[in-house]
């Protein structure tokens, strides 16, 4: 079943100030149902990618089509309460004083009515788990793992379809890594939202993401589900990207039957029990 | 082309500008930017400015660069004037030159502007050739050639280091604003003026989480503040720059020029307004030859 | 074989908080080995590598107990300026740890802090620009570069400075699979040529596993476990209890051995090559 996208990026080229090419001709499409990793090397153009996707980069040549709209020609508040995008480091994007006023800082730059305001603040603050008695707090000096939950509503509150994490699992230990995926994935399935993550860890990827698109040297080098995309070892390398562990043990032992797709270790000892039966 | 960042732009990779030595370079902007308060005469100044454009050139700068700072200029150009001419008062001992909306333009304080404002711009100018030529690197290389004290040198690049984190974070601040449909247009200049000391809280968060870390790097890596009393200590870079006869033979054209302009200012009485042939040029327009 | 590191009945708690950072640690690194510090966020990985190198206590307020030697001395005793000659440390976030305008001035900083001539400077350049190849970025200013490119002009000027013990803290969270490979592959380097102690708290465990010869838990400010990484993840169950989440091979022969696929008396693989022959070996035993 092929559903309408939502975003379709087309042949987008990127040209920095210093004339660096940043994104060579790409393309792509984000659809309902869609939980994407953009993955390649450092510098591979992910970022600069996904900063096209909500117009705050404009195309140097090609187009972004959001909901119908191009992004060239789109006003940001359009784009915004479609497209969200969540910095890596919370302390780039808490600028106000108290956590209400923040959360309510982009729908106020909507200028949505004040009850409506009111509306969407609760609402994204109980959806991160953001109880009242934090609205009053400075963002400032709260610990780094609420900072977070802070910028992430208020991108929630903007209840933009697709939504953007740069590099959510960063500086977090595992298990801080998997409550984030945990959320984002919750997000994805109750709330319908389009997730597209930007990221290193494999095993998330692996773990959460149900499509890939690689990226090396600003060109598009594979797009498709996880598993098909990390039993390419050969394509991922070209952009230094390997993948995660368990992956390449079944295509180190493919001879023995394991399937070079294999994503997760209960998948293994699935496959290996069936195996030796 | 393989471009290698300055502090204001991009100078290519392969640049004559590369053979001077930095020193040579910082000590042409502090010793030409004292010319336009010694020289009146306009035409001078604009001379200077020329010779500006063609380093910039000849640095192989991108002029097309240059292009934004053409609303600055023309705009303090058009303050300036205004404030010597509508917000000049009422003088009636000085020649009216014409009428607009009924305030009247003198003739002198036009002549004042003009003064003025070619003495600023090539400030401007040399100021913009030195920034799109030179890396902070260039700047220390010279303070250091220079003797100043590792301190001193330390303490400026780490402040232009901080600079460049600020831009940085700035730009990133600014793009998680629009992220959240800030849209900076047809806002009132209040509304901006506000927006601008919101973005004090980030920045202020990023380089106060940063300072402690900043520190501990800095004596992780064996570095004793010592104040202005100076522990012997090699100098690496400086090694790298060689300072050749072609720059001695440029740092005495450079003091000779200033000498050169002092005596023909103060000695020989020229350079002046009175003389130049700007005003000559200015009386026939706007006076009609009427002195 | 010599003793690089020892704590003993250490203990470390900051001046603004209740709980202490650090409890009672007792540990011995022998010198030349490799050893992982693992554990969650906040349990304490960070204050014991700044222990190691004496920016705890000279750059907090807190209160110190038992004792820290480096080499045979006692951290508090060493002059710093002498001390970061012996424990190099690579912070977690190579951004903050830049203090110069160019990549070339950041490597070169500590070694003209520690008053070297320039010609032993230019051949320390020579060993460590190839060494973890940040050539083509030496003039350029150090914020500017990639993620990956910095932790490795961090590393480098760190290393730089050629300290017999090294202290790198997450020293690849900003990293590409490749990149992260590479930084242990220059680690690897330094071990295998150069015999330097190296100490490396991580929170990606897939690289530094078939590295490490010790591995150490911490866990709420205490070092619940220290043992040869072999015996270590033995012992997954219990890590697995502590948050500590194993490689994907490691956990998958694990389980193996928990459904009792798996002879108990074969060790665990720890990289994707062993697990591969010994997946081979247990394919043939099967037949």
């Amino acid at each position: 079943m092929k559903t309408t996208p939502y975003l379709s990026v087309e042949n987008l080229s990127y040209r920095y100030p210093d004339g660096t090419l940043a994104l060579r001709e790409l393309s792509f499409e984000l659809a309902e149902g869609d939980f994407v990793a953009l993955i390649g090397q450092n510098g591979s153009g992910k970022t600069t990618a996904s900063k096209c996707l909500n117009g705050l980069f404009k195309p140097t040549e090609g187009r972004v089509i959001v909901d119908g709209l191009d992004t060239r020609t789109t006003s940001i508040t359009k784009m915004v309460v479609r497209v969200g995008y969540v910095f890596q480091n919370p302390d780039h994007q808490l600028f106000n004083s108290n956590v209400w006023d923040e959360i309510a800082y982009g729908p106020r730059n909507i200028q949505f009515s004040e009850e409506e305001v009111t509306e969407r603040v609760e609402e994204a603050a109980k959806v991160v788990g953001l109880n009242a008695s934090y609205f009053t707090e400075h963002p400032f000096f709260l610990p780094k793992g609420l900072r977070q939950r802070v910028a992430i509503a208020s991108i929630l509150a903007l209840r933009p379809k697709v939504i953007i994490v740069d590099e959510p699992t960063t500086g977090q230990d595992v298990k801080q890594s998997l409550e984030i995926m945990d959320f984002l994935t919750y997000l994805h399935q109750e709330r319908g939202h389009i997730i597209v993550i930007i990221t290193h860890d494999m095993p998330i990827v692996s773990r959460y993401a149900k499509r890939i698109v690689l990226l090396g040297q600003g060109r598009k080098l594979a797009d498709g589900p996880t598993s098909e995309v990390f039993a390419q070892p050969q394509i991922l390398a070209e952009t230094f990207v390997a993948p995660p562990q368990i992956t390449q043990l079944a295509q180190a032992t493919a001879e023995l039957g394991f399937d070079p797709g294999t994503l997760r270790v209960n998948e293994l000892l699935t496959q290996f029990e069936g195996l030796v039966a | 082309m393989k471009m290698n960042k300055t502090i204001l732009g991009y100078v290519p990779e392969e640049s004559p500008l590369y053979r001077i030595h930095p020193f040579v370079r910082v000590f042409f902007l502090l010793v030409v930017s004292l010319f336009p308060m010694l020289i009146n005469a306009p035409e001078w100044n604009l001379a200077i400015i020329v010779l500006a454009i063609f380093l910039l050139k000849y640095s192989r700068v991108n002029l097309s660069t240059l292009k934004i700072y053409v609303p600055v200029s023309l705009s303090m150009g058009f303050l300036i004037l205004l404030s010597h001419t509508v917000l000049g008062g009422i003088h009636p001992e000085f020649y009216v030159s014409f009428k607009l909306f009924g305030f009247p333009f003198y003739y002198e304080r036009i002549v004042a502007a003009v003064d003025v404002y070619t003495r600023v711009l090539p400030m401007i100018f040399l100021t913009v050739l030195f920034l799109s030529t030179s890396r902070e690197r260039d700047m220390l290389v010279a303070m250091r050639w220079a003797h100043v004290p590792f301190v001193v040198t330390y303490l400026v690049a780490m402040a232009l280091r901080s600079v460049g984190m600020v831009i940085e974070d700035f730009s990133i601040v600014r793009q998680a604003e629009k992220a959240r449909g800030f849209d900076p247009q047809g806002k009132s200049i209040a509304y901006k003026l506000r927006q601008f000391v919101m973005y004090i809280i980030p920045l202020f968060a990023l380089a106060l989480r940063r300072s402690d870390e900043f520190a501990n790097a800095i004596v992780a890596r064996g570095y004793s503040f010592t104040g202005l009393r100076e522990v012997k200590r090699p100098d690496y870079i400086l090694t790298q720059y060689r300072f050749r006869v072609r720059d001695g033979l440029l740092v005495a054209i450079i003091s000779l020029s200033l000498v050169g302009v002092l005596i023909i200012r103060f000695g020989l009485g020229g350079l002046t307004l009175e003389g130049s042939l700007t005003l000559q040029w200015l009386e026939l327009w706007l006076k009609g030859g009427a002195a | 074989m010599s003793i690089a590191m020892r704590f003993e009945d250490y203990s470390w708690r900051y001046s603004r908080t209740s709980e202490p950072a650090l409890k009672n640690v007792n540990l011995e690194i022998a010198a030349g080995a490799v050893v992982g510090i693992i554990g969650p966020n906040g349990s304490g990985k960070t204050s014991l590598a700044y222990s190691m190198n004496g920016l705890i206590p000279n750059q907090y307020n807190g209160i110190r107990t038992g004792a820290v030697y480096v080499l045979g001395k006692e951290v508090t005793t060493i002059p710093q300026a002498q001390l970061c000659q012996q424990v190099g440390l690579v912070f977690s976030d190579p951004e903050a740890q830049f203090t110069a305008m160019t990549v070339e001035d950041e490597v070169i900083f500590g070694m003209e802090n520690m008053g070297l001539t320039i010609a032993q400077i230019k051949q320390r350049l020579d060993w460590v620009v190839p060494l973890t190849e940040i050539e083509p970025l030496m003039d350029k200013p150090p914020y500017e570069v990639s993620g990956g490119q910095k932790q490795r002009v961090a590393l480098a000027s760190v290393l730089g400075m050629r300290p017999p013990i090294m202290v790198l803290d997450e020293p690849t969270s900003m990293l590409d699979p490749m990149g992260r490979q590479r930084v242990f592959e220059v680690l690897g380097k330094l071990k295998r040529e150069y015999q330097s102690t190296i100490i490396v708290v991580e929170h990606s465990l897939e690289n530094l596993v078939p590295l490490a010869d010790l591995m150490i838990l911490v866990y709420h400010g205490e070092v619940l476990l220290v043992a040869e990484t072999e015996p270590f993840f033995e012992q997954l169950g219990y890590l697995m209890k502590h948050d500590v989440f194993p490689p994907g091979v490691l956990e998958f022969f694990y389980q193996l051995k928990v459904a009792g696929h798996y002879p108990a008396a074969w060790p665990l693989p720890q990289s994707v090559a062993a697990g591969a022959a010994r997946l081979r070996a247990l394919f043939e035993e099967k037949k």
